[in-house]
């Protein structure tokens, strides 16, 4: 077809060429805009827009949805379709909420903006990677070969496979590996724990789950051991009553951490409170806030923290009403009966146990910060009330970075910063557990035969069967399969790009040879896909009904409808399992997996769908959560905004009613009363010994280590803005705006001989990877920065030619389950292996990047 | 975009053309921009925001986010400065069109240029000093920000402005946005409006209708 013909079809087909402009009034006639901020006496002049055809919104349907994935908030997206074709989203605007006008956005029902990851879905619809069709391998695994398939082909192969490995291998024969690329629906939901496989899985009785996060373990085992729970945050709003901010490892700038915290964090800086950012970049969220910036050494957070204690101590800066109300262990006065003789926190930083003050001079030793720097902080954060030291995930994906976290809620305690408008508990920082299931959530649920720290499944492979159950922190069972390693033959992807995204790549490409199944279902073809034996197509949010969740703080519902038919040969992951646990165990199994639907749900799921969630609104929402909105009518508008007298503030019961925390003594427990109580560590998920108070324990890599003899550079991965962890990296809209880049200190820069754009090799004894250098004096020096998540392009050397960080990351654990992402040293030079990035190099951004005053 | 020019109407046009290449019309109200360059993390989801709305691929980019930075570790500071088109008041892309395509609308003084006329030339790239006009080699000719001209006219505000999260750029009268007296989330209580920072070219060239919050290193003067 000519290109002139194909574009006379498209105007015929959108109805709106030139002409039809020229004919039809304009669709909405010129509206005073909210706030009276323009009043137009438009002439409808016929002026053509600048490109054609072009479709105006309000010729478009309108459908409000939501983003769907891992990323750190839950945002609206409206989406303007013309017949089954999404033309374009737009945002939140205040119109579709319940009393809502375009630009309604009040400070108790703020409007839900997405960010540039969201905006730019249609590109992820749309994208040539979109998985369409059942594939099968042909090739070697990672090779790339595939031919299509039917779904009958697809599931006979994947269901006569499964009853084989589990006949074969026993129990422990597949593991789960589903994680939260599609998360956060309440239906089609992907997860470690509540998602669709485990519950497939484990009815089907063959299931290995992998039970450490690894974006936040250290800090959920944190939180759980000190609060007994991982609901320790504020609502985003309460952000904006604090005085004082600390972001320790924190980037919302990049992040988006909650719907609108950042917004919240402006109207804190414009009352006056003041910034600090402990981190080794100056990074944006610096800047926005004009942030003290205090740059440290990476992996070294706990002893910073343990200086600034020592100093509060000293100087009897802290509250010690709070402290003997409601800690336990943070001093001699506060340790329980059963606990004598053990250690307390005060005097653990005191020294009197290991004759070695934790003071800010012995931290700024290993740290980098100079004490005077470390003492004007714990000066400020002890004085300034109400004061938020929000304690991030990123020091916490260390070697003990649990005890950073542990080691930051002591502080939030013994300042009395916990349970009060403006201070900070934070932590895990989710601030509402929602309802979160749709489906079927019973005895069936989250049921393994053994549980191992998710990024131990190589190592578990490649050795089996001489591993120590250490090794792999493995779950303790109460039948006598306790401590039994499992044989590992096959891995189920589940939206999850983990092959991608765990540590030490290099690895497991070696152990995934090993297996005998490995199924990816996604609706793209990912870096993992490439090594999987079997692709379903997965619809996306786009394609399936849904509702969702903010992701933690934040509070409202968004409906998600099936706003286009699913693409190609897509079905959602509940079809999926439905289908094949009917190929399974027959209408047993299908019946017991999927109790509202029969066998023809594989190829008509609206009214079962439908059931599920109106009955999860009717039954859960409405009477839980107090929603006074019906299904219908949250069907109609799509959005449904609670609001709140007062900002919500985690433990404000407790700290103003008394009401107990939800740990085994009822307080805050400095001292962990689980922890204290362990006596064979070997037999706990955790493997080895973690101390029952917060301590500095020095990390197997850092830039105080002999390693950095041979690899003098101290690499961190940090969650990039412009991808969800792997998510979007094949948009070129996103590509255009951001480099994968790897960022270091101008005067290493200068040292090596290295200028911003040139390709430099990174790599450490376990891997390698290629990608362009940004100069800046930004970074701290030693300090190189590689954003985690880009798509592995190995060459024949098997060198990451796309720069992946995980190709030099360790897979050794912290004890807690930690993943040790920031726990990596390495070396970088100037190289002349090419980079390849995947697609055509589109990155303008750096031309954007002035520095004029050099 | 058209196959075929209609050269009656370029005739047309290019009469139109030579009539107001010199005295620029004269709009019954500006819009403008305001952009905060020290609150803006520079997500640049307006960016975003904008090729989608005008289904754009990767290449032409109405809107710009800047990133600036200097100073020496550790003492250093950075800003970010947004801009599109900034619909001047004297445009200097209007009278390089050699078809008379772009225009200036009467009402809003918003600057566009109709695509049926324009056949690619990139004279008007070349003239502007701030950068607004892109060519877009899928249709060959050149696109730029019209302040989403649609929404405008159905009471709403551009995709850009819409999608802020932080709501640091908003559109108004530029009267009132160098006056200090639009009333936006976008500045600050205690900011000031400066029409020049640094890192844009000088507003005598063409008299941008745009206003910003200036960063202290930004600042002019």
């Amino acid at each position: 077809m000519s290109i002139k013909k194909m574009k006379d079809n498209l105007y015929e087909r959108l109805n709106l060429s030139r002409r039809s402009f020229l004919k039809t009034t304009a669709a909405g006639s010129a509206v005073v805009a909210a706030g009276g901020l323009i009043e137009l006496k438009t002439a409808k002049e016929a002026k053509a827009f600048a490109y054609e055809p072009y479709p105006k919104d309000d010729e478009l349907q309108t459908v409000v949805t939501s983003c769907a994935h891992n990323c750190g908030s839950r945002h609206m997206l409206v989406a303007h379709k013309w017949k089954d074709v999404i033309v374009r989203l737009s945002t939140d605007d205040g119109r579709y909420q319940r009393g809502g006008h375009f630009g309604k956005d009040t400070n108790e029902e703020p409007q839900l903006r997405a960010c540039l990851r969201g905006r730019s879905y249609r590109q992820r619809l749309y994208s040539a990677e979109r998985l369409l069709y059942p594939m099968m391998r042909v090739g070697e695994r990672g090779e790339g070969k595939f031919k299509r398939i039917s779904w009958d082909e697809a599931l006979d192969f994947v269901a006569k496979k499964m009853v084989y490995l589990k006949d074969t291998y026993g129990p422990t024969a597949l593991v789960d590996q589903s994680y939260a690329g599609a998360s956060y629906g309440v239906l089609h939901k992907s997860d470690q724990i509540e998602g669709l496989l485990g519950r497939f899985l484990g009815m089907f009785g063959c299931r290995t789950s992998s039970w450490s996060v690894p974006s936040y373990q250290g800090t959920t085992f944190s939180s759980r051991m000190t609060f007994g729970t991982i609901e320790d945050g504020n609502e985003d709003d309460a952000f904006a009553h604090s005085k004082l901010i600390i972001m320790w490892g924190w980037n919302p700038a990049y992040t988006f951490h909650g719907g609108n915290t950042f917004m919240y964090m402006r109207m804190a800086k414009q009352r006056g409170c003041k910034f600090v950012l402990i981190d080794p970049q100056y990074t944006d969220s610096a800047s926005a806030y004009d942030a003290w910036w205090i740059p440290i050494r990476p992996n070294t957070d706990a002893a910073m923290m343990a200086g600034m204690a020592h100093h509060i101590f000293t100087n009897n800066l802290h509250d010690q009403s709070f402290i003997d109300r409601f800690c336990q262990g943070m001093d001699a006065g506060t340790m329980p009966q059963w606990a004598q003789g053990k250690e307390n926190f005060k005097d653990y930083i005191l020294g009197k146990y290991d004759g070695e003050p934790k003071t800010p001079e012995w931290a700024a030793k290993i740290c980098g910060v100079a004490a005077k720097d470390i003492i004007k902080l714990a000066d400020m954060y002890a004085k300034t009330k109400p004061a938020a030291l929000k304690a991030s995930w990123a020091p916490g994906r260390n070697a003990y970075g649990e005890q950073y976290n542990r080691m930051a809620a002591a502080l939030q305690a013994m300042t009395g910063n916990i349970g009060i408008l403006g201070g900070c508990a934070e932590g895990v920082g989710k601030a509402w557990h929602a309802e979160a299931v749709a489906y079927p959530y019973d005895q069936y649920s989250n049921i393994w035969f053994q549980a191992i720290k998710s990024d131990r499944w190589a190592h578990c492979v490649l050795n089996y069967p001489n591993v120590k159950r250490e090794e792999i922190g493995l779950w303790q069972r109460e039948d006598e399969t306790d401590g039994q390693i499992p044989n590992i033959k096959g891995i189920f992807w589940q939206g999850s790009d983990w092959f991608n995204q765990l540590t030490n790549i290099n690895k497991e490409i070696e152990a995934i040879n090993k297996l005998e199944l490995v199924v990816c279902m996604d609706s793209t073809i990912t870096p993992s896909g490439l090594y999987a034996d079997i692709l379903l197509p997965i619809a996306t949010h786009f394609e399936r009904h849904d509702t969702a969740l903010p992701w933690y703080k934040g509070h409202y519902y968004i409906h998600r409808p099936k706003v286009i038919e699913p693409m190609g040969e897509s079905k959602t992951d509940l079809q999926v399992f439905t289908e094949l646990a009917y190929r399974i165990g027959g209408d047993v199994f299908g019946q017991a997996y999927n109790p509202k639907a029969n066998r023809d749900y594989f190829h008509v799921n609206d009214n079962v769908d439908e059931a599920y969630l109106r009955e999860w609104w009717e039954t859960k929402v409405i009477p839980h959560q107090h929603v006074d909105m019906s299904w219908d009518e949250f069907k109609q508008r799509g959005v449904y905004k609670f609001t709140f007298d007062q900002p919500h503030v985690a433990f404000r019961d407790q700290i103003e009613n008394g009401a107990r925390f939800q740990t085994p003594s009822g307080k805050i427990e400095i001292l962990a009363s689980q922890l204290a109580q362990i006596t064979d560590w070997k037999k706990t998920m955790y493997g080895y010994e973690i101390p029952y108070i917060p301590k500095w324990i020095e990390p197997w890599e850092s830039l105080n280590s002999p390693k950095t003899k041979k690899h003098p550079f101290h690499l961190i991965s940090p969650h990039p803005r412009w991808r969800t962890h792997s998510i979007f990296n094949n948009c070129s809209w996103l590509r255009e705006t951001y480099e994968q880049e790897v960022t270091i200190n101008a005067s290493d820069a200068k040292k090596l001989g290295i200028k911003t754009g040139d390709t430099v090799e990174v790599w450490n004894d376990r891997g390698k990877c290629v990608v362009p250098a940004y100069v800046t004096e930004r970074c701290m020096p030693g300090v190189a920065v590689l954003h985690e998540g880009v798509w592995i392009e190995l060459d024949e050397n098997g060198v990451d030619r796309a720069g992946n960080p995980d190709m030099l990351t360790l897979d050794e654990p912290s004890p807690a389950g930690a993943f040790a992402y920031n726990t990596v040293l390495c070396n970088i030079k100037k190289t002349d292996l090419e980079h390849r990035p995947g697609w055509d190099k589109l990155a303008t951004s750096r031309a954007h990047v002035f520095r004029r005053d050099l | 975009m058209s196959e075929s020019k209609d050269k009656a109407k370029i005739k047309e046009a290019v009469k139109r053309r030579k009539r107001e290449t010199y005295t620029p019309v004269k709009p019954d109200l500006q819009l403008g921009f305001v952009h905060n360059n020290v609150d803006c993390i520079g997500c640049r989801a307006c960016e975003i925001a904008c090729k989608d709305k005008n289904g754009l691929a990767a290449g032409p980019r109405f809107r710009r986010v800047q990133y600036i930075e200097g100073g020496r570790y550790p003492d250093v500071f950075a800003y970010k400065v947004n801009m599109s088109c900034n619909h001047c008041e004297s445009p200097a892309c209007l009278p390089t069109c050699p078809t008379g395509a772009i225009f200036k609308r009467k009402q809003d003084g918003i600057v566009d240029i109709d695509s049926t006329l324009c056949i690619g030339c990139r004279r008007c790239e070349a003239a502007c000093p701030f950068g607004a006009p892109q060519f877009d080699p899928s249709d060959s000719i050149v696109k730029k920000c019209n302040m989403c001209v649609d929404e405008i006219e159905a009471g709403r505000k551009p995709y850009c402005v819409m999608a802020c999260m932080m709501r640091v750029l908003d559109i108004g009268p530029i009267d009132k946005i160098w006056a200090g007296e639009l009333e936006t989330v976008a500045v600050g209580p205690n900011d000031q409006i400066s029409r020049q920072v640094k890192n844009m070219s000088d507003i005598e060239l063409t008299k941008p209708s745009i206003g910003f919050v200036a960063h202290s290193k930004g600042k002019v003067k």
